[in-house]
């Protein structure tokens, strides 16, 4: 994508006829803007063409990130600072169309949002994410073998392409997999011959007619039921699943292995990755994520707490345990510590929509790779190092373990990710800025822009930042989620969910 | 992180130059806070392998800084300096082992642990206490600690026992081994934690046997048990002392402080007129089914054989 707007942007210059300026342009913003927006964009971009300078700054305003301003939309989840356990937010989820955002929690709850349809009288606003269904996935288990309780936390949901009606997504918990249908039902048959309308048999005798049931109008009424149940595959805590762009399999990773399964079985899983060491006194390194490629079914990344990713291809073999591409950027040696592992260790990787291009996060940064260069990767960016120079005390505090997620905009134009102090970070990769927001109360006016927040380290702290020391390290965010096609995000702030949208001029 | 204060503040700046004193203490900093994270770790119900493998390979990564470091030291007090890193190593390798599995460390955390204040406090005086304390954690299996893994058969640990040329490292190989109300450790953990123990009695013990300490125990008493009991394993051939070890049973989690550990481990050592007679002609197989309770009677009784005041002396003379 960015190779063919650079392409397209050498092919700029003034003596092109209009028409072809028109073409160059579009091509342009079509690499760079989210499709529902293209078609206003395009129009203003024509309309610069005479002044073919200018169409940088169109450029700049498209890509998600900086110079359109965020506003706050919507929060959900209790306000008060007593917060129950259960209710911490574990996993963020768009559905296909951005239609239907899930997010799960530490109780095992799977709450999911839809999105309404925009008023017609008050266009500029989006809709808004009203509860659609709620309902638990999993429950506390006891592992009677091991004497060990089995957290009910949702670890991740990942949503199903829809095929029908109904939608269905797949949430795990640290060893079970669950295939949940989440239906409406918004009729209901009137007038059983045999039966009543409590439910009751009806005497036979009473009965002298035929009446035939009738279709009447209820009640909206969501009803989520799970499919299909795929345990016992996992020794270790599951950490990723991943749906395949086949529809038909998913991949399920924890710590040592991966499986592959089947949609429709669930007494059977292939083991495709396995990195146990025959002596467990030999291991030292973990897998930590894991996803498939969203266009080639065959193709699928793991990374692991040594910072480094594999590509594995199924067609090589049926145990993927030899990579066809590994990715490692070779360690500055001037920024060595005792901490580099551990801040090397990747905590999320996503491929990009193209599959051209993936990214991954580790402590500090978030660095996307091109698929086609193993040795470093093409962007780096930092996402607070300014914790550096603090790597020793949070080690102490363990916040250097913490698993910090990251997602691409819909046109993998721009990247999100989380900090500490409910700061969330997004970078314009195509602008090369960055701005750091907050999720929290105060700024939580109906449609009140979000104002960008900077981290002081320096002695001298201006006036609006926050100096370092002061940043709140329990208040972390771990998960957010962008809108598939839209400037809409969903940031997880401990137990409150924050949706925030573009201003639309 | 706002205003906690730390015993032992680092300095929050990485240093980098590796000879000066505040790498070392910063070194030795990250060192005790991995251990003692490291062992947390490792009691609780289901220890985070991701975050155990991190902790185990700073440590490791530590370790080996040190040992780096203290070879380019090149001063006349440099010994001293020298065998904390040694040590260290050693200790370490004993520490990936008990990754794994639930509760398996505290056996090599002891003898870790001990060392880690061998570390800070000097070495000289402190060597003895220390050999006793990591012999005592040899013992202080943590393999029962929390109730785990399958059930293996009973069977399993004798048929293992090997006839071993090491002599006392073999002693803690079949001594660790005991029998357990059904908690066996898989056969490679076995492995792991002997080869973890042989590291530390040889850096530890060099001129001091179990043989030693075991020399005024009269086991003239269990040649007698044990021909009645027709317990010569399947290996044949140990040599007697080591014969009465084998069956020292498995300990309950160490948490006891030093001089606590000391009496319950010596009052474990079978006293062999618990082994009630089973019928004579039984097969090793039928005897192993021994109830761990009657081992664990013995417990009680007296001591025979045993003065533990004299051991005290013995160890702490030499």
């Amino acid at each position: 994508m960015l190779g063919r707007m650079e392409a397209a942007a050498r092919m700029w210059h003034v003596g092109m006829t209009s028409s072809l300026h028109i073409r160059v342009l579009t091509l342009i913003v079509d690499a760079i803007c989210p499709p529902p927006r293209r078609a206003a964009l395009c129009d203003r971009a024509v309309g610069l063409c005479v002044q073919p300078e200018l169409l940088n700054e169109a450029m700049a305003g498209v890509a998600g990130g900086n110079d359109f301003q965020w506003c706050f939309s919507q929060v959900k989840g209790a306000i008060d600072e007593d917060v129950a356990e259960a209710d911490i937010i574990s996993t963020v989820e768009f559905n296909y169309s951005g239609e239907l955002l899930a997010t799960g929690d530490k109780g095992g709850r799977v709450v999911i949002f839809q999105h309404e349809q925009e008023s017609k009288n008050r266009p500029h606003l989006r809709g808004e994410y009203n509860v659609y269904s709620t309902f638990q996935s999993h429950e506390p288990e006891f592992d009677y073998l091991k004497s060990l309780e089995i957290e009910e936390k949702i670890n991740k949901i990942r949503w199903l392409p829809q095929q029908n009606a109904a939608h269905f997504l797949l949430s795990t918990n640290d060893k079970t997999i669950k295939l949940w249908k989440i239906s409406e039902r918004d009729k209901r048959a009137e007038g059983y011959n045999l039966k009543d309308e409590d439910g009751r048999l009806r005497d036979p005798f009473r009965i002298s007619s035929l009446r035939v049931p009738v279709l009447m109008p209820m009640d909206l009424m969501v009803e989520a039921s799970p499919r299909r149940i795929f345990a016992n595959a996992h020794t270790y805590h599951i950490n990723s699943i991943s749906v395949n762009s086949d529809h038909e399999t998913y991949l399920s990773a924890d710590d040592l292995r991966i499986n592959l399964w089947h949609l429709e079985i669930t007494d059977r899983s292939f083991n495709i990755v396995d990195i146990k060491p025959a002596n467990m006194e030999e291991l030292t390194e973990v897998i930590t994520a894991a996803e498939c490629h969203p266009n080639q079914c065959n193709v699928f990344v793991y990374s692991s707490s040594k910072g480094t990713i594999r590509l594995c291809d199924m067609r090589a073999a049926a145990l993927c345990d030899r990579h066809s591409k590994f990715f490692e950027e070779p360690e500055d040696p001037s920024s060595r510590s005792f901490f580099s592992e551990i801040i090397s260790s990747i905590s999320d990787v996503k491929f990009s929509h193209s599959g051209r291009y993936m990214m991954t996060r580790d402590y500090l940064s978030v660095k996307v790779w091109d698929l086609n260069m193993e040795n470093r990767p093409v962007e780096t960016y930092q996402v607070h190092e300014y914790l550096r120079s603090k790597l020793c005390s949070l080690y102490e505090n363990d916040c250097i373990f913490d698993k910090f997620e990251c997602c691409w905009n819909g046109s993998d134009s721009a990247i999100m990710t989380g900090s500490y102090n409910n700061f969330f970070r997004m970078f314009d990769r195509n602008t090369r800025r960055d701005i750091t927001l907050e999720a929290s109360r105060e700024s939580s006016k109906p449609r009140a822009t979000l104002k960008p927040r900077k981290v002081s380290t320096g002695g001298k702290r201006k006036k609006d930042e926050i100096s370092v020391d002061s940043l709140d390290f329990n208040k972390k965010i771990l998960h957010t989620a962008w809108h598939p096609k839209d400037n809409v995000i969903a940031v997880a702030a401990t137990n409150n969910l924050y949706i925030f949208q573009d201003k639309i001029n | 992180m706002k205003g906690q204060k730390r015993k032992f503040p680092p300095e929050d700046v990485e240093v980098s130059d590796r000879s000066s004193l505040t790498w070392e203490s910063q070194r030795q900093f990250v060192f005790s806070v991995s251990l003692s994270k490291y062992q947390r770790g490792q009691e609780l119900p289901e220890p985070s392998l991701r975050r155990s493998v991190l902790i185990a390979n700073t440590l490791r990564q530590i370790s080996l800084e040190a040992s780096g470091a203290a070879s380019v030291e090149a001063s006349p007090g440099s010994s001293p300096s020298e065998l904390p890193a040694e040590e260290e190593e050693s200790v370490f390798t004993g520490v990936p082992s008990a990754r794994h599995q639930p509760a398996e460390a505290v056996i090599n955390g002891h003898s870790a642990l001990s060392t880690g204040s061998m570390v800070s406090s000097g070495y000289s005086s402190n060597c003895v206490t220390t050999a006793i304390s990591s012999i005592l954690s040899a013992l202080d299996s943590t393999i029962d600690g929390s109730p785990q893994a399958a059930p293996r058969t009973p069977l399993r640990s004798l048929e293992n026992l090997s006839r071993s040329p090491e002599g006392s490292a073999a002693w803690v190989k079949q001594g660790v081994r005991g029998y357990g109300g059904g908690s066996w450790e898989p056969q490679e953990e076995c492995r792991v934690r002997d080869s973890n123990v042989e590291v530390m009695w040889s850096s530890y013990l060099s001129d001091l046997t179990v043989e030693d300490l075991f020399q005024d125990i009269d086991t003239s008493l269990l040649e007698r048990d044990m021909g009645v009991l027709g317990l010569r394993g399947s290996g044949g051939g140990f040599p007697a002392g080591e014969d009465l070890l084998r069956y020292l049973p498995p300990f309950s989690p160490a948490s006891h402080p030093f001089s606590l550990s000391l009496n319950q481990n010596l009052k474990c050592l079978p006293s062999f007129s618990s082994f009630s007679p089973m019928s004579s002609s039984s097969s090793s197989s039928s005897s192993l089914s021994l109830p761990p309770s009657s081992l664990f009677s013995g417990h009680n009784h007296a001591r025979e054989g045993l003065d533990l005041e004299h051991l005290m002396e013995i160890l702490v003379e030499s």
